[in-house]
């Protein structure tokens, strides 16, 4: 009986989420319709959508499992690459790789296969990087996934490698997400969607991540969080379901990759630093570790804060003011995690 | 004779110089209560601990129904079915009662990551449910299963210890000090509990403990080790009698300064052996800090 | 083919007693709080702006460096004590993330201070002078710097080895709570090692950006990162070890920048690869290359060493 009544609870909870959700879909569609696409809302809603996917994939990991990686740049930025280097029109390639003869890929894949297959690759990168930097303690693996994030920054400039990722220089011209807009002959939009199919993507994946922690494997990499030994002792294989959540985990960060190369319309390697993968921990770290909910709430609102609202400080440089957005959010990192959640004393064995 | 369980041959752990456990051969066998005993400090969590995987000792096998596992890891020593409890309570802190029992069915799982994620092990995911109430029911732990493990009293805290390595379907049970911390009533009904779960779950169980009195209800026969080295074993009775284990317990013929000053050593001395049987003796500072 | 390796080699000694400055600060703190403390590298930079905005200021160079030097410590003290102090009994993992709040912060702060432009480090004299040696033309800071990296790690460990607060440095490392029982003042002690680590890598900032020239933001994001490296390379918690480590991270990376140009003098390639692309590379490579063989470093067992 009570089961029962546990059941139902979890489930109106799931149906007054879902609606939630779906109003932000709708509302964000019609906005679209009668708002100007140049309003700041849309870049917000945008970039939000891709941050929030990174950090609940970042936060799968450091939240979920408990393994404090600082990779997630490395992967973001081997989803990007993937995704522009399939998705530039042919026509196109004589330009973008103007120093590489057009390059060595000739043929395109449609963006949602590009867009997959770019989550594949970094999560077989994860695979390839876990079996040696999953062995290793907390921040030593810390420092591993950041260095593994910085050896990918600069392989992917190598000029050797140019045929393919077009060494250090820009890729462009693929398609973003402005060209989700459906259009005329004339070129006239008719309905748009720029907004609308990001947040869809991000909607989707966010919901595979928590199907996942909500089915046995998520209970498992909980257990392994809560107490390695004691989930060992319970017949849960430490290295392989290590593996996996850093594997899915990379691979959401490769599609949150891709997915900010269509926000940004340009992808180059150098932009993809360790200040990226801070960023997205202060999201996570912003919204609660350990909370899906918590992370997308915060994605939008760190996203709305540091190109919106705040702006305005950068703007007037007001010498009144001592708090650069991102400054202010520096300082609310310490500040936070002096009491954020999930806090515990672990025992030692 | 029935069917060996358990066997260890020769088992010897070195930490650095220290030699924790030595040469310690054992043998367990289907449907027994065996118990470990010793002062604290003897080396019985470790030999614990090469049982389940957790070290790889020195010297020497584990050999499980048969087969060498030495040297497996602990994951695979539990899928043979071993299951364990801790000394100091490890719960899965952020789960509730219920979720604690039904993670342990985990390894029992057909479904791989994908068919989980996406519900298609639905009919399996049930059946754990299912199994874990049963299991919940049969502890007694029903009505708490939605509270947070680590929010319930020590001693219930101890039953769902018992209760998550049930989940694993064990066939050998082994208890880390199940009574520590609980008072003379609890650990009364825990004895008997343990011969029900014992016979419910067609179980051999491998104990540990410093209640003599629990020790000796329920155990068919006991060892006894001091310093890493067997120095006894037998039945309760043969074992209470042993002069060899009175000197361990009781520090006779030993020099004071040699002993470790907590546990159920230092609180010997305070009743004196002539007044009380040896080893009849309450120990009731079991649980120290370890 | 000497004076073909020779100027890299020079540069790589030079910039390898610039990293282990700093390593030492690393290891240091992690043989005390068990701590990688992020903002280290910022603490550099840090050091290398308030040298900059110092000099602007019309202060003559002389009072500059030793003023410099004790702001820097001062910014250490204080990063302590706000950051990490209160979280001494949290899990490890939020005193990292708090670490990474600080290395944020400083960065932001500089950011808004410079407006992100590449601040022009003064020039020094003697230092900044011009010294041809075997052949090499370098800046006399290149030929300094290793040899006052060794007067200060050789002053280092006799303070260690030799004093009273060595002394509780070495028991705190070897055993936080014990050594709290035996009435050592910790927080003096992790106040100490901080002012310590950041001194030197105020040492480093003067030295580095003496041969750099600039400083922005990020400038000290990369040297922390390697220097860190080198203290892990060495086995963190020795001091030796990160000086060894970052010698020899200094000097390869510094190869790796000239390799193009050494093989192709060698003729042993017919064109440049653009292998000066994996200098930072080769150091995050070498860190997981050690971490999976060795992961307590080249000196990490020798435990006596530890600070």
């Amino acid at each position: 009986m009570s089961n029962n009544i546990a059941r139902k609870k979890i489930d109106s909870a799931t149906i007054i989420s879902a609606v939630i959700v779906l109003c932000i879909y709708v509302a964000a569609f019609v906005a679209e319709q009668f708002i100007a696409p140049t309003s700041m809302l849309f870049t917000v809603l945008k970039k939000g959508a891709t941050y929030a996917l990174v950090a609940v994939s970042m936060n799968l990991l450091n939240g979920f499992t408990g393994i404090f990686s600082l990779g997630q740049a490395g992967f973001m930025l081997i989803g990007a690459y993937v995704y522009g280097i399939f998705t530039v029109p042919v026509a196109e390639r004589i330009n973008v790789y103007q120093y590489y003869n057009g390059g060595l890929v000739q043929f395109v894949l449609p963006w949602f296969v590009a867009m997959a297959l770019s989550g594949l690759v970094a999560a077989f990168f994860a695979f390839l990087i876990g079996m040696p930097v999953l062995r290793l303690k907390s921040d030593y693996l810390a420092i591993a996934s950041l260095g593994f994030a910085e050896i990918i920054r600069a392989v992917m400039q190598w000029d050797k490698l140019g045929p393919i990722t077009n060494g250090s220089n820009m890729l462009r011209l693929f398609p973003s997400f402005n060209d989700f807009n459906i259009r005329a002959a004339d070129g006239h939009v008719v309905v748009y969607l720029s907004t609308l199919v990001p947040l869809l993507i991000a909607g989707v994946c966010i919901g595979v991540i928590i199907l996942l922690i909500n089915s046995t494997f998520g209970r498992a990499l909980k257990a392994i969080r809560d107490d390695e030994i004691a989930a060992e002792a319970m017949g849960i294989r430490l290295a392989s379901h290590k593996r996996l959540a850093f594997c899915i985990s990379s691979f959401f960060a490769g599609v949150g990759g891709a997915m900010l190369a269509m926000y940004q319309t340009t992808v180059q390697a150098k932009g993809f630093t360790t200040a990226m993968t801070y960023e997205i921990l202060l999201i996570v770290v912003i919204g609660g570790i350990g909370s899906v909910t918590g992370s997308c709430i915060s994605s939008f609102l760190f996203v709305a804060a540091s190109e919106w609202w705040l702006r305005f400080l950068d703007q007037k440089q007001m010498i009144g003011s001592f708090e650069v957005p991102l400054l202010r959010n520096g300082f609310r990192l310490v500040v936070l995690r002096r009491r954020g959640p999930n806090e515990r004393e672990r025992t030692s064995p | 004779m029935s069917e060996n369980v358990l066997h260890l041959d020769h088992l010897t752990m070195r930490f650095g110089g220290v030699v924790a456990v030595n040469d310690l051969s054992m043998d367990i066998n289907k449907g027994e209560i065996v118990a470990l005993i010793g002062p604290n400090g003897a080396g019985k969590t470790t030999a614990f601990n090469m049982v389940t995987g957790v070290y790889t000792p020195t010297e020497g096998k584990v050999v499980l129904n048969g087969q060498d596992v030495t040297g497996k890891r602990p994951d695979e020593i539990t899928k043979l079915g071993v299951a364990r409890t801790f000394q100091n309570i490890r719960l899965f802190s952020s789960m509730t009662v219920f979720d604690n029992v039904l993670t342990a069915k985990h390894l029992r799982r057909t479904s791989n990551f994908l068919t989980a994620t996406f519900r298609l092990n639905a009919a399996e995911e049930k059946h754990m449910r299912e199994e874990t109430e049963k299991l919940l029911r049969e502890v007694d732990l029903y009505d708490l299963k939605d509270e947070m493990a680590t929010s319930l009293p020590y001693g219930k805290q101890r039953l769902l210890e018992i209760a998550r390595a049930l989940a694993t379907q064990p066939k050998l049970l082994l208890l880390d000090e199940p009574a520590a911390g609980m008072n003379p009533q609890e650990t009364e009904e825990l004895g008997a509990f343990i011969k029900q779960i014992k016979d419910r779950f067609d179980l051999t169980v491998f104990l540990i403990e410093h209640h003599m009195n629990l020790v000796m209800g329920i155990s068919d026969r006991i060892y006894v080790i001091d310093f890493g080295k067997h120095i006894a074993e037998g039945t309760p009775a043969e074992v209470q009698d042993n002069p060899a284990v009175i000197a361990a317990y009781l520090g006779v013929d030993e020099d004071e300064s040699g002993l470790p000053s907590e546990g159920p050593r230092a609180s010997a001395p305070a009743a004196p052996p002539e007044a009380r049987g040896p080893l009849k003796v309450e120990t009731r500072g079991g649980k120290g800090v370890q | 083919m000497w004076n073909t390796i020779f100027p890299y080699l020079l540069t790589g000694i030079s910039v390898g007693g610039q990293y282990a400055l700093i390593a030492i600060g690393y290891t240091m703190v992690y043989g005390i709080l068990r701590l990688i403390n992020f903002a280290h590298g910022d603490v550099f930079m840090v050091a290398g702006i308030v040298m900059v905005y110092m000099a602007a200021s019309g202060l003559p160079l002389w009072l500059c460096l030793p003023l410099v030097l004790i702001v820097t410590a001062l910014v250490g003290f204080l990063i302590e004590r706000v950051a990490y102090k209160p979280l001494r009994n949290a899990p490890r993992m939020s005193a990292m993330i708090s670490a990474i709040g600080v290395s944020y912060t400083l960065q932001n702060l500089v950011l808004y201070i410079t407006g992100g432009l590449n601040q022009l480090y003064p020039t020094i004299p003697w230092i900044s002078d011009s010294v041809t040696i075997f052949g090499a033309t370098t800046k006399m800071v290149t030929v300094v710097t290793p040899v006052l990296t060794i007067l200060l790690v050789v002053a280092l460990v006799l303070l260690i080895n030799h004093t009273k607060i060595g002394m509780a440095m070495r028991a705190v490392s070897r055993d936080f709570e014990t050594s709290q029982l035996m009435g050592i003042k910790i927080n003096s002690v992790i106040s100490m090692t901080f002012v310590i680590g950041t001194f030197l890598a105020g040492v480093a900032s003067i030295l580095y950006f003496t041969n750099y020239t600039t400083v922005i933001q990020t400038s000290g994001a990369m040297p922390g990162l390697k220097a860190f490296v080198a203290a892990v390379f060495g086995g963190i918690g020795s001091i030796p070890g990160a000086v060894v480590g970052a010698f020899i991270i200094g000097i390869a990376e510094n190869i790796i920048k000239g390799l193009d140009i050494i093989l192709f003098k060698l003729g042993v390639i017919a064109a440049p690869i653009g292998l000066a692309t994996f200098s930072d590379a080769f150091t995050f490579a070498l860190l997981i290359v050690i971490l999976a063989v060795k992961p307590t470093g080249l000196f990490g067992e020798k435990t006596t060493d530890k600070v």
